[in-house]
């Protein structure tokens, strides 16, 4: 018996049977998987750097507050925390390396603080659609009947309605006025997070139950409950995995939407909401361009490297991806 | 085409419609807020003192049935959604949200077809271009950039492009579908005007234009794969056909087909794709409308436009649903 996991599914080498260490049959194919496939690499690799870049952010950056106290990224996301708040301003080699916006806060600090909450959103509600999804899959395709035919329309009906305009209505209708919390918006995103996933696990679901292995397993009589969790589910994580990665990326696309539209976390330094004060106080107008950059930088680094993560897991997960790259 | 498959596709359309329309209806009801009270509120606070604006909406919600049970309310509701009557705005008294609908969606039909096609047009062309000649190099140095591209919203790039070519080079306006108080507004047989409004466009356009390419350029060149390998193409090279016939008549119009269905799909997402676009570029459309209507929860306005987004979608579904079988024969319409 041989506990499964994700690696089963990538290609084994001669020397993984002879030698007996976790590190030789299991990371070292991967590794070895991962020089093949430069799209997850490069996915992971600019995922990993900026969260790197965030951990020292809040290990090591700091700056002097109004009576010279030094204090470190939460309290210099407040407004006027900092020194040089006359005016905002920038000085690439001065005190605040991005400068300041138009409130005074070190755009810096409100950056290092700002990603992590951003991605947080997106994890949560990933996690909550994909969970849903990959449950409602399950039973779609184990129960059959009219359980299936309800999910199968509700699915195909929520799919075209717009997504975006649901989660403006949803906004707008909680919390008047006063914005959403950053956990909040993460469940408002996860209500239409749901039916991407479990039409795609639907029907991964639904060929895999007719494989060879899962035939076994009933016939040596394993239970539905058994096959589902031993056989199908090691099978199913890559798509589940690249289901939830994209997932990721369309919730935090949704959230710096509604966020641009002024439905997000008033008092939250998300890079969305630092986007919507972006357009709200014109500051192309004034020609405070050093606030506008890195918002939309790190957003696009965030994209770019879920797409090209997705991209990569895409191939993991179809072996036949994998021979024409 | 079999009845029973055209009319489980029409009886999805209008399950579409109904889920749509009733969340609609529930949403803001949720929060219980009144969007009467709290214009009349503004009204106070910019006029000074209003007396009884209590009453006021008291009365309001009498004469509008606010006061009904909900079950009623509802009904009343899904009846003049059938007849097309999506209410008033309430900040834009007495204006109805069916009469600023038709002052802003042109702008954002016109902006949207128009980016929809180039996009279309140019992404299928580079995507099978690509395939066909696979030893051009410049070619993939042209799409890589393209692709990254595609990951990003369309919103944002637009904030690129705006800091590029209005703030650091003016060559483009800043804001706005067209210039201020210009001569000939908003006369559309005046060319000045029109070059006003072209230039405006631009922008916005260029935005989704060249983050789209990709995902065409990707489709195409995923369908010539298959093209390329089929038994009609080695019959054509064997009958000596040139290499451009070839490519047009035998590649590219076996390709297009799955591509039309994702054109198809699109047309129904052009507006609700554009809302951020004119935001970001203060664009007086469908997008701009909503923005407005947020902060006041104007809410007639809110649901219309999200039910009208909705509408063009499910239509456009349903539309493809019917029209796909008799284009591509090889589709069997078996499972509805």
């Amino acid at each position: 018996m041989q506990p499964p996991t994700a690696v089963t599914e990538l290609p084994q080498t001669q020397a993984v049977v002879e030698s007996g260490s976790v590190y030789s049959e299991r990371i070292l194919p991967l590794l070895r998987y991962l020089r093949r496939n430069p799209l997850l690499i490069g996915g992971i690799g600019l995922l990993v750097g900026l969260f790197g870049v965030v951990v020292l952010g809040y290990l090591f950056y700091e700056q002097e507050d109004l009576l010279g106290k030094k204090q470190g990224v939460d309290q210099l996301t407040r407004a006027l925390s900092v020194k040089a708040r006359e005016k905002p301003s920038w000085n690439p080699f001065g005190v605040h390396p991005l400068g300041t916006d138009e409130q005074g806060r070190d755009i810096l600090a409100v950056m290092i603080v700002g990603t992590p909450l951003t991605l947080r959103i997106g994890l949560i509600a990933a996690a909550i659609g994909v969970g849903v999804g990959m449950i409602l899959a399950f039973l779609a395709a184990y129960m059959g009947g009219w359980i299936d035919g309800v999910i199968r329309v509700a699915v195909d009906s929520l799919i075209p309605i717009p997504g975006l305009l649901i989660l403006v209505l949803v906004a707008t209708s909680l919390n008047p006025g006063k914005g959403l919390s950053v956990d909040q918006m993460a469940f408002v995103i996860s209500i239409l997070a749901w039916p991407g996933p479990a039409r795609a696990i639907r029907s991964q679901v639904l060929v895999m139950r007719e494989r060879g292995y899962v035939e076994m397993a009933r016939m040596s009589g394993t239970s539905t409950i058994g096959i589902v969790f031993k056989e199908m589910m090691p099978n199913l994580s890559p798509y589940v995995l690249a289901s939830f990665v994209a997932s990721v990326a369309g919730a935090i696309l949704a959230s710096v939407g509604l966020e641009a539209l002024g439905l997000g976390p008033l008092d939250s330094p998300t890079l969305g909401m630092t986007i919507y004060w972006n357009i709200y106080t014109s500051s192309l107008l004034k020609g405070l361009w050093w606030w506008l950059i890195p918002p939309i930088v790190i957003i696009v680094i965030l994209f770019v490297g879920l797409f090209l993560m997705s991209a990569g897991l895409d191939e993991v997960a179809n072996p036949r991806l994998r021979r024409r790259v | 085409m079999p009845w029973n498959y055209i009319l489980s596709r029409v009886a999805m359309f209008f399950v579409t419609i109904f889920i749509a329309s009733t969340i609609v209806f529930f949403l803001p009801r949720i929060s219980g807020q009144n969007p009467l009270e709290e214009k009349l509120l503004e009204e106070a606070a910019r006029g000074g003192f209003l007396e009884d604006t209590d009453e006021m909406v008291a009365a309001f919600d009498e004469k509008y049935g606010f006061n009904d049970p909900l079950w009623e309310q509802y009904v009343k509701f899904m009846v003049d959604i059938v007849q097309f009557d999506l209410g008033r705005s309430i900040f834009n008294w007495p204006k109805t949200v069916n009469q600023l609908l038709a002052e802003t969606i042109m702008w954002t039909l016109a902006l949207g077809l128009l980016t929809l096609v180039f996009a279309f047009v140019i992404g299928s062309l580079m995507g099978a271009v690509l395939e066909w000649k696979r030893q051009k190099t410049f070619l993939m140095v042209l799409l890589s950039p393209v692709l990254t591209l595609s990951a990003v919203p369309y919103y944002l790039f637009g904030l690129v492009l705006l800091l590029a070519f209005s703030f650091v080079w003016s060559i483009f306006p800043l804001f706005g579908g067209y210039s201020r108080g210009i001569a000939g507004w908003p006369d559309w047989s005046n060319w000045s005007f029109i070059g006003n409004v072209l230039w405006h466009a631009t922008l916005p356009a260029l935005s989704v234009v060249l983050v789209s390419l990709g995902g065409w350029a990707m489709g195409m060149r995923g369908m010539m794969v298959t093209t390329k390998g089929e038994d009609y193409m080695l019959q054509a090279e064997a009958k000596g056909l040139p290499d451009r016939v070839m490519f047009l008549r035998y590649g590219i119009r076996n390709a297009l087909l799955p591509q039309l269905t994702g054109l198809a799909l699109q047309l129904g997402l052009i507006v609700s794709g554009l809302v951020l676009v004119e935001v970001v570029f203060s664009y007086p459309g469908v997008g701009g409308l909503l923005v407005q209507a947020i902060p006041r929860s104007d809410h007639a306005v809110i649901q219309g436009i999200v039910f009208v987004l909705a509408l063009g979608t499910a239509l456009a579904t349903l539309i493809l649903d019917l029209i796909y079988p008799l284009v591509d024969a090889r589709i069997k319409y078996s499972q509805g």
